[in-house]
């Protein structure tokens, strides 16, 4: 047992965890952050996906120890960006999602992606979003979604 | 990986997260055959959660900077075993200059793992479907290889002795990658993979045009990577480009012996690796 500390969508938390637990099992069981979905435990559909330190990462993939000291965001945490809050309007706005399951992960993936390039290629996001399985196969309205928010992560030009 | 059914647990284990080489090096030694070393770990969770490994310590590497760093030198450029598939990609350095090992980077796992991937642990696990050796090997890349009695260097090829083994001892990590060469070359990686991701075969090929010099590296369809240069391939400078590539695809078709497992059999993996090897030359040697 160790305890360790660290920031959720912006609060911090200790928690006392063992070495071996994964940080999916922490965010689901012990901090009750459903929106990070477990789903294939093997890292291979993304749909634990989270952001750790900015960087995204596959939550079963990962030790809740790695994230000591570290800030995780969840899409729970990103409802308070405005920007990320323009994407998921843009997810509702293009339909992009059929059972939602994977929509958590979509949004902090492609969040991601937009602020690290707002005017990426639209090959490139495939690219970019290609750690994510859509089981319904809604991939073209998620990249139209997508597409449509990146006007909101552009540097503010004059209003 | 294999097919097996999925568990949603680690065995129990101690985790230690070093912050200098030498401290990671001594617990290697301290716990020598209990501790395994994690880098990005994507490998090590995966076969833990299957129960295949159960080591008593995890030793994270992560936080070691001098494994994190490359570096372009007299002797060529080196790289960091912790560098991730995501940096591979991104710095200029091995972009420009091997373009080989960007593009077999691009392959390790999808986008999101390859935040997480590093190069010494694609290479280090010893498993076919590795993308980082083959690149390295058609390089002529050196692996630096450290304990706590000090450190050796053996060429990349020497790296994988079978199936999921390596000629590393247990007290023993890859610390830098060397390629020897930075300029005057070329090369490329191509990857034939099936619906599930699994690769069906891997062909990294170099070539240093100024000394005349070709390496075609074959992965993904053997335990260890088959090697050709320009004397086993009979690669004749003066010939034209299509008779050279006719000929070198004919020598790979009949010398390598591919592995039939569930994602392809032995004499589709045997074809697959004649076309990709004479698409990876016409690509270096450009076009024809």
């Amino acid at each position: 047992m160790k305890t360790i500390s660290l920031k959720v969508n912006g609060i911090a938390k200790e928690i006392t965890i063992e070495d071996n637990e994964l940080l999916l099992n922490v965010l689901r069981e012990k901090l009750g952050i459903t929106s990070v979905k477990a789903a294939c435990w093997r890292g291979e559909c993304g749909l634990c996906t989270v952001l750790l330190d900015g960087i995204p990462v596959k939550s079963c993939m990962t030790l809740a120890v790695e994230a000591d000291g570290k800030e995780v965001i969840t899409a729970e945490g990103l409802y308070f960006d405005e920007k990320a809050k323009k994407l998921m309007e843009s997810f509702v706005k293009h339909g992009a999602m059929q059972c939602g399951f994977c929509t958590p992960a979509f949004v902090v993936t492609s969040h991601y992606v937009l602020t690290k390039n707002p005017e990426i290629d639209g090959e490139e996001l495939k690219k970019e979003l290609n750690g994510v399985i859509c089981r319904c196969g809604t991939y073209y309205q998620i990249y139209e979604a997508v597409k449509d928010a990146e006007k909101y992560y552009k540097k503010e030009t004059k209003s | 990986m294999s097919f097996t059914t999925p568990y949603f647990t680690l065995p129990k284990f101690t985790y230690l997260k070093p912050k200098k080489l030498e401290d990671a090096l001594s617990l290697l030694r301290q716990y020598r055959g209990k501790a395994k070393i994690m880098a990005g770990g994507i490998m090590l969770i995966n076969l833990m959660k299957e129960r295949k490994i159960s080591p008593e310590y995890v030793i994270d590497i992560k936080g070691i900077e001098e494994l994190k760093k490359i570096s372009k030198t007299e002797n060529g450029i080196k790289i960091g075993s912790a560098v991730t598939a995501i940096e591979l990609q991104s710095y200029q350095i091995i972009r420009d200059n091997l373009p080989a090992l960007a593009k077999a980077a691009s392959y390790m796992g999808d986008r999101t793992l390859q935040h997480t991937v590093t190069i010494g642990g694609n290479i280090s696990v010893g498993m076919p479907s590795t993308d980082g050796l083959p690149a390295l090997m058609s390089m002529d890349s050196l692996l630096t290889i450290k304990s706590l009695d000090g450190e050796r260097t053996i060429p990349a090829s020497e790296l994988v002795i079978g199936f999921g083994r390596t000629s590393l001892k247990d007290d023993e990590m890859i610390t830098e990658i060397v390629v020897p060469y930075s300029r005057g070359f070329k090369g490329t990686y191509l990857k034939l993979i099936n619906a599930s991701e699994v690769a069906i075969a891997t062909v990294a090929v170099s070539v240093l045009l100024k000394e005349k010099k070709l390496t075609v590296v074959i992965g993904a369809i053997a335990p260890r990577p088959y090697y050709f240069d320009h004397k086993s391939l009979q690669w004749n400078w003066e010939a034209s480009l299509s008779e050279n590539i006719k000929n070198a695809s004919e020598i790979i078709g009949s010398s390598v012996k591919p592995m039939s497992d569930a994602v392809a059999g032995s004499e589709y993996r045997k074809e697959v690796s004649k076309v990709l090897a004479a698409r990876a030359l016409k690509e270096v040697f450009g076009g024809a």
